[in-house]
């Protein structure tokens, strides 16, 4: 039992823990700091939204349209901004844009019945298509009230705005999942949907109310997008919920739902977000970051159900001997 | 002996074309074990649903402590004091010990403006239930990683922590061994002796004349009697749930049996089955008795390669046979039919003559590997014909036919095979007595057409009107084996309850 | 159960139907049988194609979202050998890297039996990796076969749309007239059963996955010889467009429900949007709502006839109740 604290969290730590040291000698001028802030940068947003995925994957459902979502909040804070109005403003108006359109997922899953990955799979070609329209693929010359974030925010003149914002999320995220009763509901419906419903837990309204939460950290993420540059397209979060989901399965919570823990997420984030510059310091092409990242995420599923099949069989064992 | 503390009152609960329950009384008062006995099927468990909020009865009524109460969920019979640990955990495998015994009733406290989980306090009233429990256990642990027992430790720890006054076990030794039972007694007397009300149900009858106070007898959802367990003995108790006359409903007939068909010696597989020795003749129909667990099932799977390796020797037709998966079984004429026929026995939405061809579905490949439909449609017509099922047609949906009609077609997706063994798990389970009736003349009919079957079945008036042998297990092992002129309910069921004889394996020509 | 199918794809018929008089009305250039072959058709070959295979995946309760990148990796490798070890050999070795492409994922998920959903989005990242870090980002370019097969007509109508219906007859008779079919069916259905009926269930799920492997590399050649060349990330968004064809053809995301015959209507249905939209002039934005518009529609009308037919299951199957009592 003892073995079983041995967890996916500890063997990702290590990885990363040889990965980092490795670098340390063989890639010269990976630490530099110019490098480890764009690395924080990208593990920010990452993250950020990483939390909100794991948060639905804990209750056995999935986001796909993420990318679609945080495209479209980018766009219409682009839109916002253009009014020079201030940072705390772009940063609510984001946060409410993404609980809205994310609830209306979990309204969709839930009320309709339809398995997630197909709802938002539909809903994912509606946010693709309907902000665009307001635009001619991208709104430019954004004022510097809307760059705040990427560009001035510096704690202490070093540490990135993104990274000050991450931090605090990741905390409040870890605090939550410790201290609240709502995260217990989830990994509840993700074990046993059945049983949580015979506990008294409200099954269909937890799930809803779990969108809107992840809803509120892909809005985050699309601000740190967003106000990277001066300018905002429509494809800017094409793609991304495949990194997000991958960070979350890297971090070891299963897909099917009911166990993972964001500790792992955090981790699986650090990864995937240093696989890009590792290599490129490494001297290698950055064209082959995405077929390292495809590996680490194959050898890290294989290996956690290897370990788990193993458990299991020691399990039955015990079981067995008693019958 | 304290005052009732759970009443039922007539309590009536039907599903759809079965009356599970009609019209139960029951009363538990404080400090005493309570036991519920009665066969498999009998309508033990339903009640004990219906009195936790599972199911809502039709109806009677439910006192606790003398209110009227109606339960829509566990949870809500937790809050007034029931509680009941199920056969099959519903803990949440996935979380930790402490999560689950708390889930939905965390301990909260203030932490400034929110309201936190204080789980300072949840471990230490946890550490406390354990150690009035007698047991150590990881709060920490993840539940996936502990033994039955310690799961069952947990289902009572959470029972614990709603306070509950009344304590419900279904059949919680099934799966523990001798000494988790005795550890369970313990705990069962100590939390007697506090005053709790303990409602205990089980086939084994020394477990209640070990620990109840009371015993109630239900037999086939009816109330039969309600006895001090000092002043009764066993013999009064078995006829009680016995009970009913055996019928002529059993249309055995008898068929010539030939010589040996299948030896099978010396059978293990570690954890299930123990030194297994057992013939099967031509013709014959082979019963298989035992309490739920006692590896029956086990058997019959791994002798057909469903399950994984076990050592020992199989003769078939004189020869040493191998089945390392089940396709090779059927192959060698040897076929399976599952007792849980949702799961594993049919595909509910497929139609009938779908269900009937898969198991040889490659046999109905013509040119170009098409499914040849003509005969498929022919052999469900054949099979609807002569096991006379109630479909309009082939081409109707399993799902839509009753139980017995759906145990009609597993069973004729096994003859379908023209099998020289078919395995019958279970062949009646669930289904009403009309199609109990014509399932049992279909199994008669197939041995007179030469085929040869082995019964594994909970109901014993059903393995005795049927069986021309009856091999008893329990714990794994075959515990003996009665022919059918010596075989009655009481001593099958005496065998069965109280453990492995001495002639154990004993073979008889 | 049979009627419902039937009725949901003359649903599907006459909302192909509905849409296709509309833009014929407004556009009446879009009729004309040369758009419609060599634009509407031709542009939507490809994930037409991957979409029967992957009909006969998501019928098994799976999913692959690796295919637009094994469907570019197979043909970047092919191109970049054509080179060196002529044309002919450069076609098998395509078809033969997706299906090992395909038989990874199906590896992946009968052995060790991860989930479907995990092992192709990690095997989706390797692949559009592998074809990335391979071709250092550049594009490769199409040659003769590739080109062929994509740019070639016979009869007046483009090669590939002939292959096209010659697969599409293949598929509709491999999944509903023969034994495989129904041994697909079964396992989607009801795995456990199926496999308590001798039917070798991780040999089916390898075949089906290698198939669609080996699909997507016939795909990627047409496609090379579409565009003449290709990048690596050209296969992005790929998976999504041709699982929201199955599904909107009725195919069950749970397994074990579906329809070739509808995956096939559902293809002309995104067909005609996206060529028929365009012919309107209506921006590329809008064309994606509305195909998510009909995309939730289907979804909606499936939902609502699927819970109807599953009441009536469960009124059926609650006559046996309490078994283990």
């Amino acid at each position: 039992m003892k073995k079983k604290e041995l967890s996916t969290e500890f063997y990702l730590l290590l990885f990363l823990a040889a990965a980092c040291g490795l670098l340390g000698i063989f890639a010269k001028g990976f630490y530099s700091v110019n490098n480890l802030t764009s690395i924080l940068n990208s593990f920010s947003y990452i993250l950020i939204s990483a939390i909100g995925m794991n948060l639905i994957i804990l209750t056995g459902n999935i986001d796909v349209s993420t990318g679609a979502l945080i495209s479209m909040v980018a766009l219409a804070l682009a839109a916002i901004g253009k009014t020079g109005i201030p940072f705390a403003g772009l940063f609510l108006a984001a946060m409410a844009m993404g609980a809205v359109l994310s609830t209306l997922n979990g309204l969709f899953i839930t009320r309709m019945k339809i398995p997630a990955i197909v709802a938002t799979l539909a809903t994912t070609q509606v946010f693709q298509g309907i902000l665009p329209l307001t635009c001619e693929g991208s709104i430019y010359d954004l004022p510097a009230s809307f760059t705040w974030l990427a560009f001035e925010a510096k704690l202490f003149g070093i540490i990135p705005g993104s990274l000050v914002i991450c931090l605090a999320v990741t905390a409040a995220a870890l605090l939550f999942a410790k201290y609240s009763r709502f995260v217990k509901k989830l990994y509840a419906i993700g074990n046993n949907r059945e049983g949580a419903r015979l506990c008294g837990i409200k099954v269909d309204q937890t799930i809803v109310l779990c969108y809107a939460i992840a809803g509120v950290l892909f809005g985050i993420t699309a601000v740190i997008v967003a106000t990277a540059s001066q300018r905002c397209t429509t494809t800017m979060g094409s793609g991304m919920e495949m990194t997000f989901i991958a960070a979350v399965v890297l971090g070891g919570t299963s897909s099917a739902g009911g166990s993972g823990r964001i500790q792992g997420t955090v981790i699986g984030a650090l990864i995937l977000a240093m696989v890009a510059p590792a290599i490129t310091y490494l001297g290698i092409s950055s064209n082959w970051s995405d077929a390292v990242k495809g590996a680490i995420i194959l050898a890290s599923v294989i290996t956690g159900e290897a370990r788990n099949i193993k458990v299991k069989r020691v399990i039955t064992k015990a079981a067995g001997g008693g019958a | 002996m304290g005052e009732n503390i759970l009443e039922l009152k007539n309590i009536v609960k039907t599903f759809p074309g079965v009356r599970a329950l009609g019209g139960i009384d029951f009363n538990l008062r404080r400090g005493e074990v309570h036991a519920i006995c009665g066969e498999n099927g009998a309508g033990k468990s339903t009640l004990m649903k219906v009195v936790c909020g599972v199911y809502q009865p039709d109806s009677g009524e439910i006192l606790v402590k003398g209110q009227r109460k109606v339960f829509h969920n566990p949870l809500e019979a937790y809050g007034s004091g029931v509680s009941i640990i199920f056969q099959e955990t519903s803990l949440f495998e996935k979380m930790t010990v402490l999560d689950n015994l708390f889930l939905g009733h965390e301990i909260m406290k203030k932490a400034g403006p929110v309201r936190v989980i204080d789980y300072a306090a949840m471990e230490k009233q946890a550490e406390e239930i354990f150690r009035r429990l007698n047991t150590d256990m990881d709060l920490h642990a993840l539940v996936c990683t502990l033994g039955m027992a310690q799961k069952q430790m947990c289902e009572i720890a959470k029972a614990l922590t709603f306070h509950a006054d009344i304590l419900i076990f279904d059949e919680p030794t099934a799966s523990l061994t001798q000494r988790e039972v005795d550890a369970l007694f313990v705990i069962i007397n100590k939390l007697k002796s506090e005053g709790m009300g303990i409602v205990y149900i089980s086939h084994r009858l020394e477990e209640i004349f070990e620990i109840c106070d009371r015993a109630t007898v239900i037999r086939d959802g009816c109330y039969i009697s309600t006895v001090q367990v000092a002043e009764t003995n066993k013999d009064t108790l078995v006829a009680d749930m016995v009970g009913r006359e055996m019928g002529e409903y059993y249309p055995k007939t008898d068929t010539e049996i030939g010589g040996e068909l299948l030896r099978v010696e010396h059978y293990y597989d570690e954890g299930f089955l123990e030194d297994i020795s057992f013939t099967l003749r031509r013709g014959e129909i082979l019963g298989f008795a035992g309490l739920a667990g006692a590896g029956r099932t086990e058997l019959m799977q791994s002798l057909c390669g469903l399950t994984g390796k076990a050592a020992g020797k199989v003769y078939f037709n004189g020869e040493e046979m191998v089945c390392r998966n089940y396709m090779e079984a059927m192959e060698k004429g040897i076929v399976y039919v599952s007792e849980d026929r949702g799961k594993y026995g049919l595909i509910v939405d497929l139609s009938v003559e779908q269900n009937i061809s898969l198991p040889q579905i490659d046999k109905l490949a013509g040119g170009l590997k098409r499914l040849d439909v003509k005969r498929e449609e022919e052999l469900g017509k054949k099979y609807i014909e002569e096991v006379n099922i109630k479909a309009p047609d082939g081409r109707f949906l399993v799902a839509n036919l009753s139980g017995g009609n759906q145990q009609k077609v597993s069973v004729s997706k096994a003859l379908a095979l023209k099998p020289s063994i078919v395995i019958l798990d279970e062949p009646t389970r669930g289904v009403d007595v009309n199609a109990k009736a014509e399932i049992h003349k279909i199994i008669s009919g197939l041995t007179r057409q030469g085929l040869t079957v082995i019964m594994v079945s909970s109901e014993l008036p059903e393995l005795l009107g049927m069986c021309d042998r009856i091999y008893v297990m329990k714990d794994g092992r075959i515990a003996s084996c009665l022919d059918r002129d010596e075989a009655t309910q009481e001593n099958i069921l005496n065998i069965a309850l109280e453990g492995v004889k001495e002639k154990r394996g004993g073979l008889r020509q | 159960m049979k009627k419902i199918k039937l009725t949901y794809n003359k649903a599907l018929f006459l909302i192909w139907l509905v849409i296709f008089a509309f833009i014929g009305f407004r556009a009446p250039g879009f009729l004309k049988m040369n758009y419609l072959v060599n634009v509407m058709i031709k542009n939507i070959i490809e994930k037409g194609m991957v979409a029967l295979p992957m009909t006969l995946v998501i019928i098994t309760a799976g999913i692959d979202l690796s295919v637009g990148n094994i469907m570019v990796l197979s043909c970047m490798l092919g191109a970049l050998a054509a080179g060196a070890v002529g044309e002919i050999p450069a076609v098998i070795l395509t078809l033969v890297i997706g299906a090992a492409c395909g038989m990874v994922n199906g590896l992946v998920i009968s052995r060790i039996k991860i989930s479907p959903m995990v092992t192709t989005l990690a095997t989706m990242y390797l692949y559009l990796g592998l074809a990335r870090g391979i071709t250092e980002g550049s594009s490769v370019y199409s040659y003769h076969i590739s080109a062929f097969l994509g740019t070639q007509k016979l009869f007046g109508i483009p090669l590939q749309v002939w292959l096209f219906l010659l697969m599409a007859v293949l598929f509709v008779y491999l999944l509903h007239s023969t034994v495989w079919g129904r041994k697909i069916y079964a396992a989607g259905l009801n795995p456990d059963a199926a496999a308590y009926a001798g039917i070798n269930i991780n040999r089916l799920i390898m075949q089906i996955y290698t198939l669609t492997g080996v699909i997507c590399a016939l795909a990627g050649l047409i496609f090379l010889g579409r565009f003449t060349s290709v990048k690596y990330d050209a296969g992005t968004n790929f998976n999504l467009n041709v699982i929201t064809i199955v599904v909107l053809g009725g195919t069950s995301i749970n397994g074990g429900v579906g329809d070739m015959r509808g995956t096939l209507l559902a293809t002309l249905i995104i067909a005609t949007l996206n060529s028929g939209l365009t012919v309107l002039n209506i921006p590329i934005d809008v064309q994606t709502i509305v195909q998510g518009v009909v995309l939730i529609v289907a979804l909606v009308a499936y939902a609502v006839v699927g819970a109807r037919n599953r009441r009536k299951k469960i009124l059926k199957v609650e006559e046996a109740p309490g078994a283990s009592v």
